[in-house]
């Protein structure tokens, strides 16, 4: 079966915390999970699968990773460069509705998790 | 009363869409998100009596078969990933070959970025296996947003009253709302609609070949790997030649001004393009044909109610129909859910996009006939290898030539964009250099191909 | 590397071997059909009528004349036909048959009621006289195309009706009088002239009769009953199943309660036994094969089962017990099946068992009939048959057809008259047979594409209810359908082999090599350019009919 994107092996590291990023990442096939590094633990944030998208914070800010992403299985993975990305939101701004969609959900995720914590506390 | 205002889209509308090749089944798919998204109750019915489904021409809509790198993205970023049974190879590098020596044209990445497809169910007498239609792919796509696929052959548009009428070979007839036309440029009804609307001027065409050659997927890999392999040929009228490399098949492509037989035995008989082949030897090829691609664009490309998109409006010069295709048809759709159905709905918001294409297409047009000279003039096509071979060798620093002829291969960047990039000095500076390096140095050294540029045969 | 080719290799320069060309083919529906019927020619002209400018009326009228060229009793012969067409028909493999067998009764009907002429009648222009002995389906054909192409016919019957063993022999509910004798009498208003209750053989003689015609007609039919060759036989309460049929047409006869049993499996069989049923008898059928090997049409033994008659299969009857000048019963032996014979069918051979009696009053026997030649020995060969080629000629201005040519269905009598008279009619103006025309090659199933044409169901064949059909025995069971459903069930038609004009050729052919016909009709619509063609086989794969197809043509150098 023949697929686009690049081919990670199980446990290889796609992303690093820290690391510059201008690209943003599409699952193909296979699984992932989402580690941030903090005060030498890791802590899971979450996984994700075929079609998710990861690092699109790249696309809109100047910052780091904020996160590493590894590979859990045999993983193909697209990038989306942030040219081609921004060149075709100026071109036709709806091109970042699904993106905006995926981040607004998971602010809301975010937020439930936050909630969580505080009453925890 | 007040005069009507323009035209636009109601709960309980009616959108007729001729053609579910790319361009109608992206209008339908996005027009049916984003009518979602406001709340607008609209049917789409699109309209296509092929099957997708049917191996060889009958399912096929013809084409060389490249998603290009940029659209591949695009898509992806709307969240249409295409599947692995749907992507016959995944493309990671060109290998240009010339008779003054090949180069493999890769990037850094290690990425499959570029989907070799097959727009039906593959060539004819293919093995049986699940679906692999790209143009399939993306009606399901639309069939599960609520499209509904009408089999019938429609052979004529009428306007009636406020409403346009769609009329099919078995006699039928069905009024709509809006009707979408997206029904290519290898069928006859834009020649029926440049007898019925007397305004309509069809795109101006030429005719291309395709043809498809058996060799087995293990004999592929060797011999052309996730390369596609494009040829600058000195065979004129030959602008552009690729042969594609999927599954068990190799595509290949011939782009030009009237491809005819004693062009492609000219071509067949070049010894660069024997020898990418097992054996140096052609094989006789399985499936053929000849399409028609536009060379100019449909004028006027709408109408109150009606509009053209994909190959039957404005479509992008020889390379990267399929991303105008999707370029157009959602642009189309926006239109039609934001603003009207009116003629100066799609004037406003429509009509911009398609010009930004032809514009392109113009300086397209002239990027090619320099390509021409590069093709003809041996020293020039001496100096190319040698600036983009030296490129290759270093793993840093700009590729510019590289870059250029990548983009151009693949439709990636536009017209526009190549050509600015080849004003850049610092190109022009190095390509003058290899110029004159690459011919004053004596001819063994340069047609060489047992230098460097014997790696450009990729083998996985 | 220029300057080290290997020498004498050519590059594999395309080749184009292959073109697409449009060529007619044979639907198997005119395949089987006896009578080499144009099923798909008048199915296209009700079908297609709106593209050329019919109306729907203008369409039927058309279609039946198209019929008529070959068969001058359509009402009569559909209502007893076992249709093969219909059997063949490709659409079985999709959603059921083209109900060719009720369009073909419906257009005969409508015809009749609309007192449509018969078609392409030339008035008399030849001198030759023509005579036909016998008035059965055979007869009747060969006068029509006689009468038809100019000629003096005469038609001599032995008996007072004319028809044969249509008139005499098939029950009313299969095929009732007034509708067979309406399509007599259209006929012979084409000027023949007829002679019954006038016996060749006693008022002429045969010698005579050829110096009186030019060309003369056996149409004898084959109405002598075979014996079953068994113990008691002879004598009374034992019946042909022919003669019985003939004689309660005359004079009915009430069997009521009485035991019949009825030997024979073809559609004299059945036919009897249902008779018997209709008389008040309690009837049961013995074959001595097995039920799949029944030549009777299947839906004929559906109903006689429906309505009653018992069958008991592989018996056969041994002998017949007499008491005076009645039966008591009829003894039977089990029965197996052994070889095939050289027809392929199984020979019926003794089976393993004791003989059983079955008791009965009247035993009708219908094993099959042959030809009674009496009075013509002169053209018998040593067979005892007279020797007649493919065409029916037995000697120069004599010729025969139908079930004195060997037994068949009604059709095979109606294409065997009309294949003897254009030979005739050939040898007597000095033209060459017409039977040595090439046909086209056949439909290949394969070739017709299902999933083209949408699902819909065949329409239901309307018939009186079961209960009616005993209560009034004489009664037609079958109904003719209406216009409504004549057109619908012709539009299902696939057109195997014939352009219907779906326009996808036209359309889609990246070479814009199809032009519209400016006169079309069914069939032809468009026309290829040959010339134009560039042999990537698109046409050829859309068209749903097989209409299109690839030609190997010369093949590119090597």
């Amino acid at each position: 079966m023949a697929g686009l994107g690049r081919e990670y092996k199980a446990g290889e590291i796609i992303v690093r915390q820290g690391d510059a990023g201008n690209c943003m990442f599409v699952i193909q096939k296979g699984e992932v999970e989402a580690l941030a590094e903090s005060d030498g633990r890791e802590l899971r944030l979450r996984s994700m699968g075929p079609h998710e998208f990861f690092g699109e914070m790249a696309l809109f800010e100047k910052e780091v990773r904020t996160a590493t992403i590894r590979a859990i299985r045999p993983t193909r993975i697209l990038t989306i460069d942030k040219k081609n990305f921004l060149g075709g939101v100026h071109e036709d701004p709806s091109l970042s509705f699904r993106i905006l969609q995926m981040m607004s959900h998971r602010i809301r995720d975010l937020t439930d998790r936050l909630a969580g914590y505080e009453e925890v506390d | 009363m007040i005069k009507a205002e323009s035209p636009a889209l109601h709960d309980g509308s009616r959108i007729a869409v001729i053609g579910a090749g790319p361009a109608g089944s992206m209008f339908s798919y996005f027009f049916l998100n984003m009518a979602e998204l406001i709340g607008l109750q609209a049917d789409v019915d699109m309209y296509e009596p092929r099957q997708f489904c049917h191996r060889g021409p009958s399912g096929c809509n013809h084409c060389g078969g490249i998603v290009s790198e940029s659209l591949v993205q695009r898509l992806a970023t709307e969240g249409i990933n295409l599947p692995g049974g749907i992507v016959q190879r995944g493309i990671e590098s060109y290998t240009l070959h010339m008779d003054v020596g090949d180069v493999e044209i890769a990037t850094p990445l290690m990425e499959q970025r570029i989907a070799a497809i097959y727009r039906g169910h593959g060539p004819k007498e293919s093995a049986p296996e699940a679906a692999s239609s790209f143009d399939g792919y993306l009606q399901e796509l639309a069939q599960d947003k609520g499209a509904a696929i009408i089999r019938r052959l429609v052979t004529g548009i009428r306007r009636v009253d406020e409403r346009m009428t769609v009329q099919c070979a078995d006699q039928t007839s069905v009024d709509y709302d809006l009707v979408v036309v997206a029904a290519g440029v290898n069928s006859r009804l834009l020649d029926i609609l440049e007898s019925d609307m007397p305004a309509f001027r069809q795109p101006d065409r030429t005719k291309t070949f395709i043809c498809e050659f058996h060799l087995g997927k293990e004999l592929i890999n060797k011999t052309f790997g996730p390369s596609m392999h494009v040829f600058l040929l000195d065979i004129p009228r030959l602008e552009f030649a690729a042969l594609i490399p999927k599954g068990d098949y190799v595509t290949l492509c011939l782009l030009g001004d009237d491809i005819d037989e004693e062009l492609m035995t000219r071509f067949f008989e070049s010894p660069e393009v024997r020898n990418c082949f097992p054996q140096n030897m052609i094989p006789p090829h399985v499936c053929h044909c000849y399409p028609r691609i536009n060379i100019s664009p449909s004028r006027p490309i709408y109408g109150d109610r009606l509009v053209m998109i994909g190959d039957s409006g404005s479509t992008r010069l020889f390379k990267d129909g399929i991303g105008a295709s999707y370029r157009t048809a959602k642009a189309a759709a926006k239109t039609v859910v934001f603003h009207g159905v009116g003629a100066d709905s799609f004037k406003q918001h429509y009509a911009p996009l398609c010009r930004r294409i032809d514009h392109d297409n113009l300086v397209g047009k002239f990027v090619f006939n320099v390509a021409g000279l590069v093709q003809k003039a041996r020293f020039a096509r001496r100096g190319v290898l040698r600036m983009t071979r030296g490129e290759q060798q270093r793993t840093k620093g700009p590729r510019r030539m590289s870059g250029v002829l990548w983009d151009l291969f693949s439709g990636s960047a536009s017209y526009t964009n190549v050509f600015l990039r080849t004003l850049h000095p610092a190109y022009i500076g190095t390509l003058v250099w290899n110029l004159v390096a690459g011919n004053v140095r004596g001819k063994s050294t340069a047609d060489s191909h047992a230098t460097e540029g014997d790696g450009s045969h990729a083998r996985h | 590397m220029p300057g080290t080719d290997r020498p004498a290799e050519k590059a594999a320069a395309p080749s184009f071997r292959t073109l697409a060309q449009q060529a007619e083919k044979q639907p198997p529906c005119q395949v089987h059909c006896p009578n080499s019927g144009d099923v798909r020619g008048w199915l296209g002209i009700i079908a297609q009528h709106e593209k050329n400018g019919l109306t729907l009326d203008q369409a039927f009228d058309e279609a039946w004349g198209r019929i008529a060229l070959l068969n001058p009793l359509p009402a009569a012969i559909a209502r007893i036909c076992p249709h093969p067409c219909e059997d063949r028909c490709i659409r079985s493999d999709k959603d059921g048959a083209v109900s060719i067998n009720a369009l073909e009764r419906f257009l005969g009907d409508w015809a009749l009621s609309r007192t449509l002429p018969l078609p392409s009648v030339m008035p008399r222009r030849h001198e030759e006289s023509i005579g036909v002995i016998g008035s059965g389906p055979a007869s009747l054909s060969f006068a029509y195309q006689m009468a038809r192409r100019g000629y003096g016919v005469t038609v001599y019957e032995r008996g007072e009706s004319i028809g044969g063993m249509l008139r005499r022999a098939i029950p009313e509910y299969r095929l009732p009088h007034d509708v067979l004798d309406a399509e007599v009498n259209r006929l012979l208003e084409l000027g023949i002239t007829l002679k019954n209750n006038t016996d060749i053989r006693s008022a002429i003689g045969f010698e005579e009769l050829r110096d009186q015609h030019d060309m003369v007609f056996l149409g004898l039919g084959a109405q002598a009953a075979r014996r079953l060759g068994i113990p008691g036989e002879d004598g009374p309460c034992v019946t042909a199943g022919i003669d019985y049929l003939r004689e309660r047409k005359q004079h009915s006869q009430s069997l009521d309660g009485r035991r019949v049993l009825v030997v024979g499996g073809g559609n004299t069989a059945i036919d009897a036994a249902r008779s018997a049923l209709r008389d008040g008898a309690h009837v049961t059928l013995l074959y001595r094969r097995s039920e799949t090997e029944m030549p009777a049409i299947a839906a004929e033994v559906t109903d006689a089962r429906l309505e009653g008659v018992e069958f008991r299969f592989l018996v056969s009857p041994t002998r017949i017990i007499r008491d005076g000048d009645e039966i008591t019963g009829v003894e039977i032996r089990p029965m197996r099946l052994g070889e095939p014979d050289a027809q392929g069918r199984r020979r019926p051979i003794a089976g393993k068992g004791p003989p059983q009696v079955l008791a009965a009053d009247l035993v009708l026997s219908a094993v099959s009939q042959a030809p009674d030649w009496h009075g013509l020995e002169a053209i018998l060969d040593e067979g005892g048959a007279p020797h007649a080629d493919q065409d029916g000629r037995i000697d120069k201005g004599l010729w025969a057809g139908g079930d004195d040519r060997g037994a068949g269905i009604a059709g095979n009598a109606i294409a065997q008259g009309r294949f003897a008279a254009e030979s005739a009619h050939a040898e007597l103006r000095g033209e060459p047979a017409p039977r040595l025309q090439a046909h086209n090659q056949a439909v290949q199933g394969e070739c017709v594409q299902h999933d083209y044409y949408a699902n819909r169901e065949r329409g239901e064949r309307p018939r009186l209810p079961q209960l009616q059909q005993l209560a009034d025995p004489d009664a037609e069971i079958d109904q003719t359908i209406s216009p409504e459903q004549a057109y619908r069930e012709a539009t299902r038609c696939m057109s195997c082999g014939l352009c219907f004009d779906c326009q996808q050729c036209f359309m889609y052919c990246n070479a814009a090599g199809f032009t519209r016909v400016t006169e079309t009709r069914p069939g032809n619509y468009f026309v290829l350019a040959l010339e134009a063609c560039e042999g990537c086989g698109k046409c050829v794969e859309l068209c749903p009919c097989g209409y299109l197809e690839l030609r190997d043509t010369e093949v590119a150098p090597q």
